[in-house]
């Protein structure tokens, strides 16, 4: 065995990051190469009375300015509403209205300065409340006509989405006079992925293709993405991705990689556009502020009967991923817990704000908060233990999740006891100061693997080493520097350092469905694996023809191929390459890979891109807390992470990502907001306003790895790199709530906001009036067709 | 206007407004990319280097101020076919790096610790990584790094 799973291999790219030498997309040069920036809108909302370019581009130094006229198309995720410049309606504060392309960065802006529009504002909605409120104009006058790109879900107005679902007798359950009825409500803010490197592209055009050099997770993306804009067809794009300085999922989507190619094209040179950090705060595609109502019937011996919920989610002026993540509210507001009925609406609502996007488990870390703020709340209400409770609740093998679909084995069982002897061996720190209140918390969450379409391709060189081809790119987590290459090493049986893995690019590497959702290591990495094992197959069919043996006598062991029971006997795999170039040519091989499609019990999930999930992952997470009672301030003592992670193809490097990922979850749950000013700018312009964790706010993580869970991935592998952040608001609302003595329904906690909790000071208290109780009323689709269909 | 500085131990000659960021002026003008910009508010520290052997944030750092002075930026550590620094190796046999834009600056800022306090302890780091802002690691293995090679080897760079 080469021994590439399971150990701590370095990583490939570490030395040359170090020596600063990794040449990243805002690094890049180019001969002649023109510098962009973008005007964008200062009001959130307004009618563009007219705007006039020609003075730009009698500016000094301009060669290119380009808006809306010269960008036909309009995209989206799952409704195509969004087009790259505002076409006379201006729907959120930073909305692009022209583009300009220089000879120096400084040339751009003053041509930029130089553009003359004239806008009628309008009264912007700047909240949901707003949004929702009889009455309220709507902010896409024609959206029954927008394209829908990926399934149907009903759709109102300023409800760009709704995702519903309806399972058992939600309301005969509620009425039973043998339960107790729990509400809870939770509010959060906007969290700002702030990766380092900002977004930031180089375009030029080659045999009148538009090539582009982008930080994105996901490349194939980018190009179909930019030929719609562009109105060209997607093979007359092309993407290249070197090194990412940090996605955590802004860089999901599509951003401002067309602005850059329609000046390349208008200019005919390389064009760079790099957002400012500004900019990087004033139109991140955050992770989305959402509001949450939800109440379960409880039984005395602690079964939960029913669960209903009413989740918004604030997708901003577009509907971008939210429409996509109000699926995932099913899946893990309504996850991790036996439920014997339920009943959910979410809604992605519209206002005039910046849009919003992906973030690391994205709504997943406010729905597992709320959903383990109320988990604690029933245990309080009905006097359940509340690990106990949780033991008792968690879904196991054979039980329905939300959409009736079938769990398979027991996961949040074992993790429990897991966490149980974690707890019990894991230093704890507890100043001496009875001054402080101190609380614990343990939380469960769910989450998924966003399996989807992946494709490979494995050359094994003359040398008898193998190049892995794909369009994965390396945002830093390590899927593509460390465990893939490990798998395909596994594979061939040869040292990891001897395959070499090529930058993305969508000229060389197939189709892959992106970076991101905890995907890589299972879709790219069942796509490796497949590619390597039909590189396997010829090498053994070459070798029993040099050995003259059968292939079914062979085996690969140590970069050899030996003849099974004479390990004597045998050929070097550098032989066997050098062999083919001879005998039948160079040895490659393709692998694919997509997920299952599960959609659940039919009825049960309407409006659902993500009708059931192919692959859940789970973590348990626990937290101890000391809370100051003069200034609100929340010290985290000690934090304990129990991960699925399937198989641990490199136990440390998952280690790293746990610990990044606790600590980002640290700075939403405690001190990271966005927030939107009255006139619709949002207030953080840097990281002098928007804190995020340092090294003083970190704490080490205690991490065991759970190991065995079913998986589809290759060798049982989970994504690892997602699902730390996941439980982290929620373990320290709960043990902010059991230090306070208090209901905690709203991250962050700053010190204000859990000093007002403290001292009940009035506002403190979370109050949603415009989140609906009636579920009759809030669905926008027909709830008595929605009844009708689903399973009792 | 002309400014005369040493940058990696060589005698250069750049050209810019004399209120230019020297992160620009090292980016742009001399090609040395291994200095980040990546908020140019001084917040960040990616953009931090030495100068004469004070580590600054060189996107506050005026090139019209540092006529004459010496800059030393991530790419002097090492030698390019040498062997990495102890600061360096220490990141990368922790398994430390991740994207790796903040470590050219945390490498700086380490380095200056280690220059003037050879024995750190962990609230040693943590201040002196008060400029430095890493999104991807939640720095754990940076500060382990950093003790480490107070504890065994002495100093950094």
């Amino acid at each position: 065995m080469s021994g590439s799973i399971g150990t701590n291999h370095p990583r490939r790219d570490a030395e040359d990051k170090l020596r600063g030498r990794t040449l990243f997309t805002v690094d890049a040069e180019a001969g002649l190469m023109l510098h962009a920036a973008l005007l964008r809108a200062d009001v959130p909302a307004g009618r563009i009375v007219s705007m006039d370019l020609e003075p730009a581009r009698r500016m000094p130094g301009v060669r290119a300015v380009v808006s809306a006229p010269d960008a036909p198309g309009i995209y989206g995720v799952m409704v195509a509403d969004h087009p790259l410049f505002a076409v006379d309606e201006i729907r959120y504060h930073g909305e692009p209205l022209a583009a300009v392309a220089a000879e120096t960065i400084e040339q751009a802006r003053a041509a930029l300065a130089a553009i003359e529009v004239v806008i009628e504002e309008r009264t912007p909605l700047l909240t949901m409340a707003e949004a929702l409120a009889p009455g309220a104009p709507e902010l896409h006058p024609d959206w029954r006509d927008y394209e829908l790109l990926a399934g149907e879900g009903a759709r109102d107005g300023n409800v760009s989405w709704e995702s519903t679902v309806v399972r058992g007798d939600v309301d005969a359950a509620f009425a039973r006079d043998d339960v107790t009825v729990v509400e809870t409500l939770f509010r959060c803010g906007r969290q700002n992925q702030t990766p380092l490197e900002p977004r930031a592209v180089v375009a030029h055009v080659e045999r009148d293709r538009v090539v582009i050099t982008t930080s994105t997770q996901f490349p194939w993306s980018v190009k179909s993405g930019v030929a719609r804009m562009l109105g060209v067809e997607p093979s007359d794009v092309r993407v290249i991705v070197p090194a990412v300085g940090g996605g955590f999922g802004m860089k999901w989507e599509m951003s401002i990689e067309p602005f850059a190619a329609l000046l390349a094209r208008e200019s005919g040179q390389p064009v760079k556009l790099v957002n400012t950090r500004q900019e990087e705060m004033q139109t991140a595609l955050c992770r989305e502020n959402a509001e949450i109502r939800i109440r379960s019937a409880v039984t005395a011996s602690g079964e939960i009967v029913g669960r209903e919920g009413f989740v918004l989610l604030d997708c901003g002026a577009y509907s971008g991923e939210q429409p996509f993540l109000a699926s995932m509210v099913t899946h893990t507001l309504f996850g991790s817990y036996r439920l014997g009925s339920a009943r959910l609406v979410s809604q992605a609502i519209y206002t005039n704000t910046p849009p919003n996007g992906a973030f690391r488990a994205c709504c997943g870390t406010y729905c597992v908060a709320a959903l383990e703020r109320h988990t604690d709340e029933i245990c309080a209400e009905l006097g359940f233990d509340r690990q106990e409770f949780r033991r008792q609740n968690v879904l196991g093998d054979g039980d329905l999740g939300p959409t009736g679909d079938v769990f398979e084995g027991d996961v949040l069982g074992p993790m429990l006891d897991a966490m149980d002897e974690l707890r019990d061996r894991s230093p704890r720190h507890r100043p001496d100061n009875d001054r402080l209140l101190y609380g614990t918390s343990t939380t469960v969450g769910t989450w998924f693997i966003f399996v989807g379409p992946s494709a490979a391709t494995v050359n094994l060189n003359p040398d008898g080493t193998a190049t892995l081809v794909t369009a994965g790119v390396e945002i830093g987590s390590g899927s593509t520097m460390q465990a893939i290459p490990q798998i395909v090493a596994d594979v061939l049986q040869i040292p990891v350092s001897d395959v070499t893995v090529r930058e993305a690019d969508t000229d060389a590497g197939g189709y892959d469905g992106g970076v991101g959702g905890g995907r890589t290591t299972v879709s790219l990495g069942a796509a490796g694996a497949a590619a390597a094992a039909e590189v396997q197959r010829k090498i053994l069919d070459l070798a029993a023809d040099m050995l003259e043996a059968s292939p079914s006598d062979l085996t690969l062991d140590d970069g050899r191929v030996v003849v099974d029971g004479v390990p004597s006997l045998g050929v070097t795999i550098k032989e066997v390459a050098a062999q083919a170039q001879a005998r039948g040519g160079p040895i490659s091989g393709s692998g694919s890979f997509t997920g299952t499609g599960n959609v659940g019990m039919a009825g049960c999930a309407a409006g659902h891109y993500i009708g059931a999930l192919d692959l859940p992952v789970f973590s348990v997470h626990e937290c101890d807390v000391a809370v100051d009672p003069d200034t609100g301030h929340v010290t985290v003592l000690d934090y304990r992470v129990v991960q699925d992670v399937g198989r641990a193809i490199n136990p440390r490097a998952i280690l790293g990502q746990v610990q990044g990922g606790v600590v980002q979850g640290l700075g939403y749950a405690l001190h990271e907001e966005v927030t939107i000013d009255r006139r619709g700018k949002v207030r953080q312009e840097g990281f002098e306003t928007y804190r995020v964790p340092l090294a003083g706010d970190s704490l080490p993580v205690q991490l065991e790895v759970y190991e065995g869970a079913p998986s589809m991935g290759p060798l049982g592998v989970k994504g690892a790199g997602e699902v730390p952040i996941l439980n982290v608001a929620a373990a320290v609302s709960c043990a902010v709530a059991d230090a306070i003595g208090r209901t905690v329904s709203e991250i962050p906690l700053t010190p204000p906001r859990v000093l007002g909790l403290m001292l009940e000071r009035d506002g403190a208290d979370v109050e949603l009036p415009h989140v609906p109780t009636d579920w009759r009323e809030a669905v926008v689709a027909d709830a008595e067709q929605l009844l009708a269909v689903a399973p009792r | 206007m002309t400014t005369e500085l040493t940058v990696n131990g060589s005698p250069r000659a750049v050209h810019n407004p004399p209120m230019t960021p020297l992160a620009r002026v090292l980016r742009e003008d001399l090609h040395l990319t291994g200095t980040k910009l990546a908020c140019g508010e001084g917040f960040c520290g990616s953009c931090t280097v030495f100068v004469d052997d004070e580590a600054l944030a060189s996107c506050l750092v005026p090139v019209g101020s540092v006529a004459g002075a010496s800059i030393r930026t991530v790419e002097s550590m090492a030698t390019p076919r040498g062997p990495l620094a102890p600061v360096q190796q220490a990141m990368k046999d922790t398994d430390a790096v991740q994207c790796g834009m903040c470590f050219p600056g945390i490498l700086t800022s380490l380095t200056a610790l280690l220059d003037e306090n050879p024995r750190p302890d962990r609230a040693d780091v943590e201040t002196a990584l008060v400029g430095n802002i890493c999104r991807c690691t939640g720095y754990e293995r940076i500060v382990e790094a950093a003790l480490g090679l107070g504890t065994e080897t002495g100093a950094g760079a």
